[in-house]
């Protein structure tokens, strides 16, 4: 089963290389020697790894925009120019561009002449129907030309693998890997996707996107929860909005929001690109200056303006829903530069990380009143302002109350100061290892360069953010929790057991 | 070759590349996919896997890899949930977790964690359904301090008793949370479908088999397949093999031989039928749809040609299903198949979508529609070709890492594949040919005679699966241990048990009395360890209108919550919100309602009461009373002066703990209104525990 994967945030592994493990000194300088880095006139980074194990390639194509960045009333864009993105170019994937063109133009009219009829103040309902027919009329029109899903094929006819696409918060990752005789087949297949892309069947594909949602959103517990934490613990902020988007802005969202935002945020000065494998540099330079040269230059994407303000009381919601209780918390802390990141990411670690972590202990193996705890900083993204976040799933029978209780007694004794320096040193030993675990295939590290290189401007960052992380102390510790675990700057977002909040209402019968 | 000289030959195939390249350079211009031509694949020199055998039986696989400075090892152990009868499900994979999570006698569990965590190290044990393992990752640093430790593990786990009911308890929690995903529910219940619910391959892992599983159950699975007879070694990593050898040697020796286990999977005896399954989740706007058959075997010479089939039909973004179900109709995200042939024992053939609701008769026509398509239209020369360069270009990642070498290798070898099983699977798939896909379709697969199971929202549905036949819906409902079982009557003597319920009958409503309905108004009080400061109080008004239905309105701190039952079925409803009540849910207010004294005095002339003797309760002398009520004993101590109730005693499910618990009510303090007596005090022990405590204010009858 093939999905492009949505949501990368969950993914502690990420996390940890956006923070970046401390590795032996050692490590970078060989890294040194293997990577190759360099920058074409329009402002397209690239950097090659070389690691000639095996006669493979792994491409990542980073660019910095995600959900953080979508205009208001078009939540799910980025996500939706990421499907566009698999839908060809203006010669793959079409019998007659030239006509298709033409087509889809038509196509784009009719949806927004229906759309603007649908939103005006007084939508009559028989123009809406005719306006309706008609687009769906150009849209069969359209449909001649397209040569289904060729772009996807070529890659798989010709061995790749692990075609994907992420659209995240910060961030829009594109990826597959090639037997590295066809390196070059990347470089036609990439630059042309990302020179002329094409809105193909883009309103069907929002369908398909519509479908997403349901599977991981509103037919998903989880899912439910996540969307409604997010919206009450952001008031400002766009990290508040899904990635997905809203139903209704997918529905408002046309080919033109979608060729506009590609104008904003696809430029090459926006994009990164790593290649990792059995490669030369010299010759990926020359492909890259090929291929890659003629893209446009553009002026610098805007900046995300709005910052969260300070959250003025705890906010709580619930949900009574017939699946079994979940609890989840968070608190609101700092973007990825900030110096106190890192104490947070190892606070994160040593309250959850392991079996010796003191909510896995307390609360899974001594008490026995949880199936499952976890807690980290870094959600959902890492760019801006995030959040601390714990989950909690209680075991039967134990109520919510009973688990919120625990842990915000173990949050209260890290603020007495209670961590010990055992405790710190095997978080700072197990990032390192995480570290140098993550180091060993192709895929892995050209997303952890890509990453680093385009959030931080140094793919050394990966390694160098480590001596950070290596000063924390036990006073940095119990600093973070005391200035940003207060119940001021938390939300909780709970789901309760519709049956058994009747069961307390009959227990006595 | 070793690793350092294979190293530099790439770098001089590297620079031959480099030097043609260079010389291409001024001619080099943007090319179109169409117009590349791809020079030979550098060569790849897969690694060395080196073996060698103990005496102990164990077989050892070695791959240096110094890339990293790290060694990885996995053991693969010969046994699997298979073995373990219906009655005790969960016994195998249990023992797996309690191995690790127990620790060794020698290195008890909060000992090894801190060792292991201390050093970023991890050692982990599982078992599955056809093989169980262990692993170890270590920096290499720590190898030799740390693998006799693993070995110890492996050789000597504790199994401490709290640890296994830890792991019990976690189990229970998660069988009570497998109806909450819809993905989950789909698969499970496909399986069951195919397999047979009671079968090894279908049933599940409930309350019941945990409660029914020991400690000894657990010492003796452990003791009968971690032998060296059904293990195989693999590491890969950064050593020198002549040194590691014999450490290896040296730590694995310590393994007794036992005997090979021998894995039995029972024969399937499949067949075919065409049915249509539904299962409600009215949480969800979105049908989850799976639908098959039964799959093949991997040893089928067809192998590599169904393979092929099932490509065209479901492979990645170039499947049909893909293509048709998601690409043009828009239908879904998610549409996916496979044509399983397992090693040991059949796989599953199934298609799969997820489609909004009102599209769901549409999607699983459409994909019923391709699978014919496939028996019933060759396909095209250019599709073939496709899949098969998609298999052969992609080929080479199948050992792109010096991991993935060995566990294909010991994968290949517990399955007791050949060596070269894949390279002959490669050539079946280029022999494969267009009439071969279409042969293998009308052989392999039967569009008229698939079980489709569909997890959605019932209402949004509708009516839209009443042509695929008569819709059979699923009770998924989670089976109570001891819940199915009706209780025989207990034996006694009739006559007095007769007498003394007469008596109670008078006692509670007087004989002039008819007795309809009764409303009361109390303050009930709640304890417990899961109510928010141990206990909480809640004003109750009840009204019951015999025989069977009752109104309920509770003042909570969250809001009121009314409740409404009548014959079998009611609602809830909450801060504005209404929900049906869930069966399970009414089934036990009618129980609780029928066994109540005065239903009891109400139904009096149909109970057949037993008396089973005198019983001392705080100083006086009772008479005990047992009647079956709803295939249940309930148990009343009778004062045989008054003919008033005393206690109460019966068994119930609780959720909560996932077993039968005792429940024991004390009444007193009665009062009488227009002939009918009711208790003004009436407690609720749970398992010796004070669950409840009522205080009545009023009681009005009819």
């Amino acid at each position: 089963m093939k999905f492009k994967s949505l949501f990368f945030t969950v993914s502690l592994v990420l996390l940890f290389l956006a923070s970046g493990f401390q590795a032996e000194a050692q490590s970078l300088e060989d890294f040194e020697e293997k990577v190759t880095e360099f920058t074409l006139d329009n402002g397209l980074t690239f950097l090659v790894i070389e690691r000639p194990i095996a006669p493979v390639v792994s491409f990542v194509t980073y660019v910095d925009v995600g959900g953080a960045n979508e205009p208001v009333g078009h939540t799910g864009i980025a996500h939706i120019f990421e499907h566009m993105a698999f839908k060809g170019t203006q010669y793959i994937g079409t019998n007659n561009w030239k006509k298709e063109k033409k087509a889809l133009d038509k196509l784009d009219q009719a949806y927004q002449m229906w759309l603007e009829e649908k939103y005006s103040p007084n939508p009559d309902s028989t123009q809406l129907s005719k306006l309706w027919e008609n687009f769906q009329q150009q849209q069969e029109e359209a449909k001649q030309y397209v040569v289904n899903n060729e772009f996807s094929q070529i890659i798989e006819r010709n061995g790749g693998t692990g075609l994907n696409a992420g659209t995240g918060a910060d961030q829009t990752v594109y990826f597959y890997s090639l037997p590295e005789n066809r390196t070059e087949l990347w470089f036609s297949l990439e630059s042309d996707r990302f020179k002329n892309p094409v809105f193909r069947e883009f309103y069907v594909e929002k369908e398909v996107v519509r479908e997403e949602r349901r599977m991981r959103t509103e037919s998903s517990p989880i899912g439910r929860l996540v969307e409604e934490f997010l919206s009450v613990a952001y008031t400002a902020h766009p990290y508040g909005r899904p990635v997905v988007g809203w139903d209704s802005d997918i529905t408002a969202t046309t080919m033109e929001d979608a060729r506009e935002f590609y104008n904003t945020y696809y430029v090459p000065n926006n994009i990164t690109i790593a290649i990792a494998g059995d490669v030369n540099p010299d010759n990926i330079k020359n492909l890259a200056k090929t291929y890659f040269g003629g893209l446009k230059e553009g002026p610098e994407p805007p900046p995300v303006y709005t910052k969260e303000p300070e959250q003025r009381g705890e906010r709580r919601f619930e949900m009574v829903e017939q699946n079994q209780p979940i609890y989840l918390m968070g608190y609101h802390t700092v973007p990825q530069d900030h110096p106190d990141f890192e104490a947070l990411q190892l606070l994160g670690s040593v309250i959850s990380g392991g079996r010796t972590s003191r909510l896995y202990k307390r609360m899974v193996e001594e008490e026995q009143t949880a199936l499952q705890v976890s807690a980290f900083n870094g959600f959902p993204g890492t760019k801006f302002e995030t959040m601390f976040m714990t989950l909690a799933v209680p075991n039967r029978g134990v109520s919510i109350d009973t688990v919120e209780t625990t842990i915000y007694e173990e949050i209260e004794k890290i603020k007495d100061g209670d961590i010990t320096q055992e405790e710190l040193e095997r978080a700072k030993t197990n990032a390192r290892a995480g570290l140098i675990r993550s180091l060993d295939s192709n895929s892995g590290l050209a997303r952890a360069f890509a990453s680093a290189e385009a959030q931080k401007g140094d793919w050394r960052s990966v390694f160098t953010d480590l001596e950070d992380l290596q000063q924390v102390t036990l006073d940095d510790l119990q600093r973070v929790a005391e200035t940003y675990f207060t119940q001021d700057n938390r939300t909780v977002g709970i789901i309760k057991n519709a049956e058994e909040t009747q069961e307390v209402a009959d227990a006595n019968q | 070759m070793n690793r350092s000289g294979e190293r530099i030959m790439k770098r001089v195939t590297s620079f031959v590349i480099l030097v043609l390249c260079l010389g291409m350079m001024s001619a080099h211009a943007q090319k179109r996919y169409d117009e590349l031509t791809f020079p030979e694949l550098n060569e790849f020199q897969r690694p060395d896997v080196e073996t060698f055998t103990l005496d102990n039986g164990i077989k050892f696989f070695l791959v240096e890899d110094d890339e990293l400075p790290l060694i990885d090892l996995s053991v693969n152990i010969r046994t699997g949930g298979v073995l373990v009868p219906n009655e005790k499900a969960g016994l195998a994979s249990i023992t797996g977790s309690v191995i690790r999570s127990g620790g060794s006698v020698n290195y008890p569990a909060d000992t090894l964690n801190q060792i292991l965590e201390n050093r970023a190290a991890s050692m982990e044990t599982g078992i599955g359904f056809t093989s169980g393992g262990a692993s170890m990752n270590v920096l290499k640093e720590d190898f030799s301090e740390l693998l006799p430790i693993f070995v110890d593990l492996l050789k000597h786990p504790a199994l401490p008793q709290e640890k296994i009911d830890l792991e019990k308890k976690q189990v229970k929690s998660s069988i009570s949370r497998r109806n909450d995903n819809q993905r989950q529910i789909g698969s499970r219940e496909f399986e069951r479908l195919i397999y047979g619910k009671n079968s090894v391959y279908g049933r599940l892992t409930e309350y019941e088999t945990v409660n029914n599983i020991t400690r000894e159950d657990l010492v003796n699975f452990h003791a009968n397949h971690f032998v060296g007879n059904n293990m195989m070694v693999g590491i890969v990593g950064d050593f020198d093999a002549d040194q590691i050898k014999e450490q290896l040697t040296e730590a694995f020796s310590e393994i007794a031989p036992g005997s090979r286990t021998e894995l039995n999977f029972p024969e399937i005896d499949y067949d075919y039928q065409s049915t249509i399954n539904f299962i409600d989740k009215p949480d969800v706007n979105q049908s989850y749809v799976l639908m098959g058959h039964i799959g093949g075997l991997r040893s089928n010479p067809d192998y590599p040609k169904v393979q092929v089939m099932n490509e065209v039909l479901s492979g990645g973004f170039s499947g049909r299903l893909f293509q048709v179900v998601r690409t043009d109709m828009g239908l879904a995200y998610a549409v996916f198949g496979s044509y399983e042939m397992n090693t040991f024992y059949p796989g599953q053939f199934y298609t799969g979508v997820m489609t909004k609701s009102a599209t769901t008769a549409e999607a699983i026509d459409a994909i019923i529609e391709q699978i014919k398509r496939l028996q019933n239209e060759p396909i095209k020369k250019q599709e073939l070709s496709d899949i098969k360069d998609q298999f052969l270009n992609s080929m080479v990642f199948r050992y792109d890492s010096y991991e993935e070498v060995l566990s294909r290798r010991m994968s290949n070898e517990y399955r007791e594949l050949p060596e070269d099983a894949f390279e002959k699977f490669i050539e079946g798939v280029r022999s494969t040919t267009i009439k071969d896909v279409q042969q293998m379709a009308q052989k392999y697969m039967k569009p008229d005679s698939m079980q489709i199971l569909v997890v959605g929202n019932k209402e949004e549905i509708g009516d839209q699966l009443q042509k695929y036949g008569n819709v059979n819906e699923i009770d998924i409902s989670i089976p109570q241990p001891g819940q199915e079982k009706a209780q025989e009557e207990v034996a006694g003597d009739a006559t007095k048990g007769r007498a003394l319920l007469d008596k109670m009958a008078n006692a509670l409503i007087a004989p002039e009395q008819k007795l309809d309905s009764i409303s009361i108004e109390a303050e009930v009080t709640q304890f417990g360890s899961n109510i928010p400061g141990g206990s909480m109080s809640l004003q109750v008004s009840q009204n019951i209108d015999y025989p069977d239905a009752i109104k309920q309105t509770v003042q909570t701190p969250n809001g009121t919550i009314t409740l409404n039952y009548e014959g079998g079925q009611g609602t809830m409803s909450m801060m504005g919100q209404e929900r049906p009540l869930p069966p399970q849910q009414a089934k036990s207010l009618k129980e609780s309602l029928n066994r109540k004294y005065l239903a009891v005095a109400k139904q009096n002339g149909e109970l057949k009461p037993q008396f089973i003797g005198m019983e001392e309760f705080e100083g006086s002398q009772y008479a005990k009373v047992s009647i079956n009520i709803n295939d249940k004993n309930i148990t009343y101590l009778i004062d045989p002066n008054t003919g008033y109730p005393r206690v109460m005693r019966y068994q119930q499910f609780n959720p909560q703990q996932g077993s039968q618990v005792q429940v024991e009510e004390r009444y007193s303090d009665w009062q009488t209104v227009d002939g009918v007596s009711y208790a003004y005090q009436e407690i609720t022990f749970s398992e010796g525990e004070k669950a409840a405590e009522s205080v009545i204010k009023s009681h009005e009858v009819n």
